[in-house]
């Protein structure tokens, strides 16, 4: 970790603080040791708990994408979409040519990110609820695209029987052995793997003089181009990273429930991971974590209100909105110029 | 050669024309003015030179090439930079910051290179903290360096709006309207900034309202009214022309009135 | 088939308005129209299919039910956003949380099942070659008695001249002495109203079920993206394009590909005309 202090862009020392940053190091390293140590020997006797921490990962890891696009000043509604692509990619792979899942994970992702970066070069031009409208329309699409999908997509009826990601040998050893269906353990190692990956992947983006340039384009677009940035390199940019998590998440969920289907994400999906983000605060790297952590795990320990789920998100993003507009974790690191100028 | 060249640009929107048929030059090292009642199509102008709008037709040689029809952070890329009208910053960044961000051009480093942290993007990220700091005492806003931008005063606003431009290492510099809402004092301030702009070796073409700073600043002037050029000459020369009395300066509202 | 992009363009626009109207004044993209849609098209189903009010009666119960959701919306939701002024995202994801909310609750209390009503008038018309069923002509006959008042209402009444005026300027209007915010509560209640009777209308037609809401919404996303968002005539566009490209799609094409046809289409329209076809190109 000492390293990556050296590393700090000078952008951000002495601005940013010591302080903050080293806040940052010392929840990720706890972050860390909670994932891989605290989590396995606690509830390791606990196959569906830790099913329900397996999903929160995954699904917060795709919710870091659409932080991403959020420092970009865009609301992405079509992560869903992405996560579709990316997990018909893998089961298509997976299914018909028998490659391996460890080859299609970063494949799915690629492709993801390739598919966004097309689509996004002209839909990025669209700002505010023009993107978002557009954004929400293309999860329909390619849920459509996937039902309509004939042989390829298999329509309606889905990819069943995906088999689980098999053993790999490197020279002849047994590094990761195969994953079995009734045990959810190397799932859980995978997606907390993927999550830390992931994690610190966007919080050196977000550091970099790259994440400054991002978020020069979310607060003017005009005067950063005005500067010499090429902003339509850098949208582009930022949406195929966020397609690519998109991406790997969904594969990791076809990998983890052997099928899908046009309905597995829908804009409901979409919508959710943007919930995820808001709810934990959007100015803060572990906003999207915490939100989803906290929204899985406590729907799953509430059996009883399971069926009013999506109208309990809705009810709650509109509380959020209304008293929490910064999110959870602003409540910890308030800042003290406490008002906040309209537009900012 | 002249580092400028405005060659009959027109821009027309529907039925509306504009800018209609302008030419005009710059030299190097010059500072140029272009002033004209409102609604003339100075601001239209301005964003045609810059190409931030595609002309309908004409077009803009920059150092001996034509720009016209490249994006605009190309044409900022080879030296040709604009300010804004209104206080555009980034409003959620510290000046310095700002001032840093600006310094993108000078990147040397690839998008990797910047995400790795090679030692190319680090000696590039400590000379921008340099330059920037240096702008920014040049510009006298070095006291203010580490306020969000957002909580500036206004009148430091602007000078950082010129800070941001002039870490683009701009060869022609083009300000909007830079002394607009400001006091005499202010613009005395504004005035003696954008000479030692020039002094610096960039050449300077605004677009204002406020005559006296024109008059006292400018080398060469250039009047536009209905989207035509109607004069163009020294301030002395100017200040004689029955056509520009005539649109302008006999009518003193339009100076009020912006 | 022409006949039926008639009916679909008619009952579009009164959806396009809504949301336009909405959108206009309150600078909010209601992410909610498509579920309000949804309401008004259960309340006819309860009232005029259930209990046998009279259809009429049963339009004007979804006026003031609709008016009411979106009054206590824009009163008890997005007002209070305004006041907070914080980013823009946060009222777009308010108003998606509306969205959801209405859904759910809908699913909640109505259930899952399509539910359908009798036709309100029996017969069909028979117009050159094509049959056009009395009670699609009804439908489309009451769309656009609706949108002709609506234009009517917003151009010559005292009411309709404020919410104008808010449209264009909030401040100046405040100035004028206007109260601003009962102005835009009853806006927000008419657009929500103008769905909620789209609904009741198309559902005599159609059928409802809990789930269009969304399909309805990204219905009005597509008529003001082509048309141009905020404009009156754009959204009318928008619907005729849009109901047109929808009749003559599920004539010659299967089910949901005339709909990713529309979405690819609409993505390589917004590539060379971003601001639609009526929008003022921005900055």
């Amino acid at each position: 970790m000492d390293q990556a202090t050296d590393n700090r862009c000078p952008a951000t020392a002495g601005e940013a603080g010591g302080s903050l940053f080293s806040w940052q190091a010392l929840g990720f390293t706890g972050f860390l040791l909670l994932v891989f140590v605290g989590v396995p020997v606690t509830f390791g006797r606990l196959p569906y708990f830790i099913t329900v921490l397996t999903n929160a990962a995954v699904l917060s890891f795709i919710s870091l994408g659409v932080w991403i696009t959020f420092s970009i000043g865009r609301m992405n509604l079509a992560q869903g979409a992405f996560a579709l692509v990316g997990g018909y990619v893998t089961a298509i792979l997976a299914t018909r040519y028998g490659i391996s899942f460890w080859v299609c994970l970063p494949l799915s992702g690629l492709v993801s990110a390739v598919l966004g970066a097309l689509i996004g070069w002209p839909m990025l031009r669209l700002k505010g609820v023009y993107f978002a409208m557009t954004t929400l329309s293309l999860t329909e699409a390619i849920r459509l695209l996937a039902l309509n999908g004939g042989d390829v997509t298999k329509g309606a009826t889905g990819i069943v029987n995906v088999p689980p990601p098999g053993t790999i040998w490197i020279f002849g050893r047994m590094v990761v052995p195969p994953f079995s269906s009734a045990d959810p353990m190397p799932y859980y190692f995978l997606a907390a793997g993927m999550l830390a990956l992931g994690l610190v992947a966007v919080w050196r983006l977000s550091n970099s003089r790259l994440g400054w340039v991002f978020r020069s384009l979310r607060q003017n677009e005009d005067l950063a181009t005005s500067i010499g940035i090429n902003v339509a390199k850098y949208r582009v940019m930022a949406f195929s990273l966020c397609c690519f998590m998109a991406g790997t998440g969904g594969a990791f969920f076809v990998a983890f429930q052997q099928n899908i289907y046009p309905s597995t994400y829908t804009v409901a999906d979409s919508v959710n991971f943007l919930l995820y983000c808001f709810l934990g605060g959007l100015d803060y790297l572990f906003g999207p974590i915490v939100g989803a952590f906290l929204l899985v795990i406590s729907f799953e320990l509430l059996h009883a209100i399971q069926d009013y789920q999506a109208l309990i998100y809705g009810a709650l993003m509109i509380f959020c909105m209304l008293c929490l507009p910064n999110g959870i974790l602003s409540l910890r690191l308030r800042r003290f110029d406490g008002r906040r100028n309209p537009k900012a | 050669m002249p580092i400028l060249e405005v060659q009959g640009i027109t821009k027309r929107y529907g039925g509306l024309i504009a800018v209609n048929n302008v030419s005009f030059s710059v030299e190097k090292g010059e500072i140029v003015a272009v002033i004209g009642p409102n609604g003339a199509g100075k601001s239209t102008l301005f964003k045609l030179v810059s190409s931030f709008v595609p002309p309908t037709s004409g077009k803009v040689v920059y150092n001996g090439q034509t720009i016209t029809g490249l994006p605009p952070h190309e044409v900022a890329r080879r030296g040709l930079v604009r300010t804004f009208q209104e206080t555009t910053i980034f409003k959620e960044m510290t000046a310095l910051q700002n001032v840093i961000v600006a310094h993108h051009l000078r990147c040397s480093a690839s998008s990797l290179g910047i995400y790795f942290a090679s030692p190319k993007a680090r000696a590039d990220e400590v000379s921008f903290r340099d330059r920037a700091t240096e702008i920014l005492d040049y510009l006298g806003l070095g006291a203010v360096k580490r306020l969000q931008a957002r909580n500036l005063p206004h009148g430091h606003l602007r000078a950082l709006g010129i800070a941001i431009a002039m870490a683009a290492e701009p060869k022609l510099l083009l300000l909007d309207e830079p002394f607009a809402g400001m006091n005499l004092e202010e613009t005395d301030a504004a005035v003696e900034m954008v000479r030692g702009i020039r002094e610096r070796g960039v050449t300077v073409v605004l677009v204002e309202h406020d005559m006296s700073a024109v008059m006292r600043i400018s080398d060469k002037i250039i009047v536009l009214n209905f989207g035509l050029k109607i004069a163009e000459g020294a301030p002395a020369e100017i200040q004689r022309n029955d056509a520009v009395v005539e649109a302008y300066l006999g009518r003193p509202d339009d100076e009020l009135g912006h | 088939m022409l006949l039926n992009g008639v009916v679909l363009a008619v009952n579009y626009a009164l959806i396009a308005l809504g949301i336009t109207l909405i959108f206009s004044i309150m600078n909010i993209l209601n992410f909610a129209h498509g579920q309000m849609f949804m309401i008004g098209g259960f309340v006819v189903y309860y009232l005029y299919g259930l209990f046998g009010v009279n259809y009429f009666a049963s339009l004007v119960a979804v006026v003031a039910v609709l008016g009411v959701i979106g009054w206590c919306f824009e009163k008890f939701f997005f007002q209070r956003m305004r006041k907070m002024a914080t980013r823009e995202e946060n009222s777009m994801l308010l108003a998606v949380g509306t969205a959801l909310l209405l859904e759910n609750l809908a699913l909640s209390f109505f259930g899952e099942k399509q539910r359908g009503v009798p036709p309100v008038v029996s017969g069909v018309f028979k117009i050159g070659d094509a049959f056009l069923p009395a009670g699609r002509l009804l439908v489309m006959v009451l769309a656009l008695v609706l949108i002709v008042g609506l234009l009517l209402f917003v151009q010559y009444t005292k009411l309709g001249r404020a919410l104008r005026a808010l449209a264009q300027d909030r401040e100046v209007t405040y100035l004028m002495g206007v109260n601003v915010d009962r102005i835009a509560a009853l806006g927000f209640a008419l657009g929500a109203a103008l769905a909620g009777l789209a609904g009741g209308l198309l559902m005599t037609v159609f059928g409802i079920n809990s789930g269009v809401g969304t399909v309805y919404s990204i219905k009005a996303f597509i008529m003001i993206m082509i048309g141009g968002a905020g404009i009156v005539p754009g959204a009318i566009l928008g619907a005729v394009v849009l109901g047109f490209a929808e009749a003559i799609g599920y004539a010659l094409l299967p089910g949901s590909i005339t709909y990713l046809l529309i979405f690819v289409g609409l993505i390589v329209f917004l590539l060379f005309r971003p601001q639609g076809l009526m929008g003022k190109p921005w900055g």
